[in-house]
C-alpha cells in the first residue's frame, strides 16, 4: 500500500451494478439464474438489468448463456471467477476505507 | 445513452456496505426455501398422525378414542403424502429458473428420501403381518422415524445447516427412548416430542433468516 485510498472498481462502483452483483454473489459457483427472476428479484426494467449486464459481461465479470430450455430460449446468468474476485476486492476496499475514516477521526 | 441515476455511485463506502448486505439478503430470502412451510405440514403430519396412533393404539392395548384401527393409518400416510407435495412444490418454486449444482443437488436429497421410504415399505409389508399389532405398529413407526431422523442429519450435513442437523438429532434420540419404553408410548413420544421438533426447528429456522 502507498498510502493512499484503496481506489474502487468503477464498473462495480454504480448502485445498479452492485445490486446485480450483490445478488449474483449469493449464488454457488456453478448455479446459474434466468434472465427473468433475476430481474424480478431485483425489481429492475429489463432494458436497465440489459445495459448493466452488458458492461458487467464486457468487464468479463458475469457470463451471459443464452440456452434453450426445451423449445423456450432462456438466459442464464452468473458471476464468473473474476467477477467474484472483483466484488470481494471491492468489499475488502469498501472496509480499507472505512477504517482509514475512522482512523483519520480516532487521530484528529 | 445518457448516465441514469442508478449509474452513480454509492454515497460513501458505509452506504455500499448497507446496500450489498441489503441485496444479498433480499436475494438469499427469495433464493431459499422458507423453512416453516418445510417443516411445520411433516411437524402437524407427526402430532396429528402418530397422536391417532396412541389414541387408538395405547400402551398395553388400550383404547383412548375408539375408531376404525385402519384410521391411524390412513391419517399419518394422508398428512405425510400432503407434507411431501408442499415440500416439493415450495423447494421447487424457491430454486425455479436456477440452474447448477444446488438444484442438481436439491433433487439428488428429495428422491433419496422416496427411495429410502420405499425399500423399507417394501421390506416391512412383506414381514409386519408375522408380528402382534403393538410391535407391528412399533416396527414401522420406529423405522419410519429412525431413518427421518437420519434423512434430517444426512441434509444438515449436505446444506451445512445446524439447524436440520440437530434436528436430526434430536428425532433420532426422542425414536430411541420411544421404543425403549415401548409400543403406545413410542407413538405419543414421536407425535409431541417428534411433532414438536420440527415445528420448533422450522420457526428457528425461519428466524435465523437473514433480513
Amino acid at each position: 500500500m502507498t498510502g493512499g485510498p484503496p481506489e474502487l472498481d468503477p464498473v462495480i462502483h454504480a448502485q445498479a451494478r452492485l445490486r446485480v452483483v450483490s445478488a449474483l454473489s449469493t449464488l454457488r459457483e456453478g448455479d446459474r439464474i434466468a434472465f427473468p427472476r433475476l430481474q424480478d428479484i431485483l425489481q429492475m426494467t429489463a432494458g436497465n438489468l440489459s445495459v448493466h449486464l452488458r458492461k458487467l459481461e464486457d468487464a468479463g465479470y458475469v457470463e451471459v448463456a443464452k440456452t434453450h430450455q426445451g423449445r423456450t430460449p432462456t438466459t442464464l446468468i452468473s458471476l464468473t471467477r473474476r467477477g467474484r474476485l472483483a466484488f470481494e476486492d471491492y468489499t475488502a476496499a469498501l472496509h480499507a476505507l472505512l477504517n482509514g475514516t475512522a482512523k483519520l477521526q480516532e487521530e484528529s | 445513452m445518457n448516465a441514469t441515476d442508478d449509474d452513480l455511485p454509492p454515497a460513501d463506502p458505509a452506504e455500499s456496505l448497507r446496500l450489498i448486505a441489503q441485496e444479498r439478503a433480499a436475494t438469499e430470502r427469495r433464493l431459499t426455501p422458507d423453512s416453516r412451510l418445510l417443516l411445520w405440514p411433516w411437524g402437524l403430519a407427526w402430532l396429528i398422525g402418530f397422536g391417532a396412533y396412541f389414541l387408538r393404539f395405547g400402551p398395553g392395548g388400550h383404547v383412548y378414542v375408539d375408531m376404525p384401527d385402519f384410521l391411524p393409518l390412513a391419517v399419518l400416510l394422508g398428512l405425510i403424502t400432503l407434507a411431501g407435495i408442499v415440500t416439493g412444490v415450495v423447494g421447487a418454486r424457491a430454486r425455479r429458473q436456477i440452474s447448477g449444482p444446488t438444484s442438481r443437488q436439491g433433487a439428488m436429497y428429495g428422491i433419496t428420501w422416496s427411495v429410502a421410504f420405499l425399500g423399507m415399505a417394501v421390506l416391512f409389508s412383506r414381514i409386519s403381518d408375522l408380528l402382534p399389532v403393538p410391535e407391528a405398529n412399533l416396527l414401522w413407526a420406529g423405522a419410519m422415524v429412525a431413518l427421518t431422523g437420519a434423512l434430517h442429519m444426512a441434509g444438515g450435513a449436505l446444506w451445512n445447516d445446524r439447524i436440520l442437523y440437530a434436528l436430526g438429532v434430536w428425532i433420532s434420540v426422542v425414536n430411541v427412548v420411544g421404543i425403549i419404553i415401548g409400543p403406545g408410548w413410542h407413538a405419543l413420544i414421536v407425535a409431541v416430542f417428534g411433532g414438536g421438533g420440527m415445528l420448533v426447528a422450522g420457526l428457528v429456522s425461519w428466524l435465523r433468516m437473514p433480513r
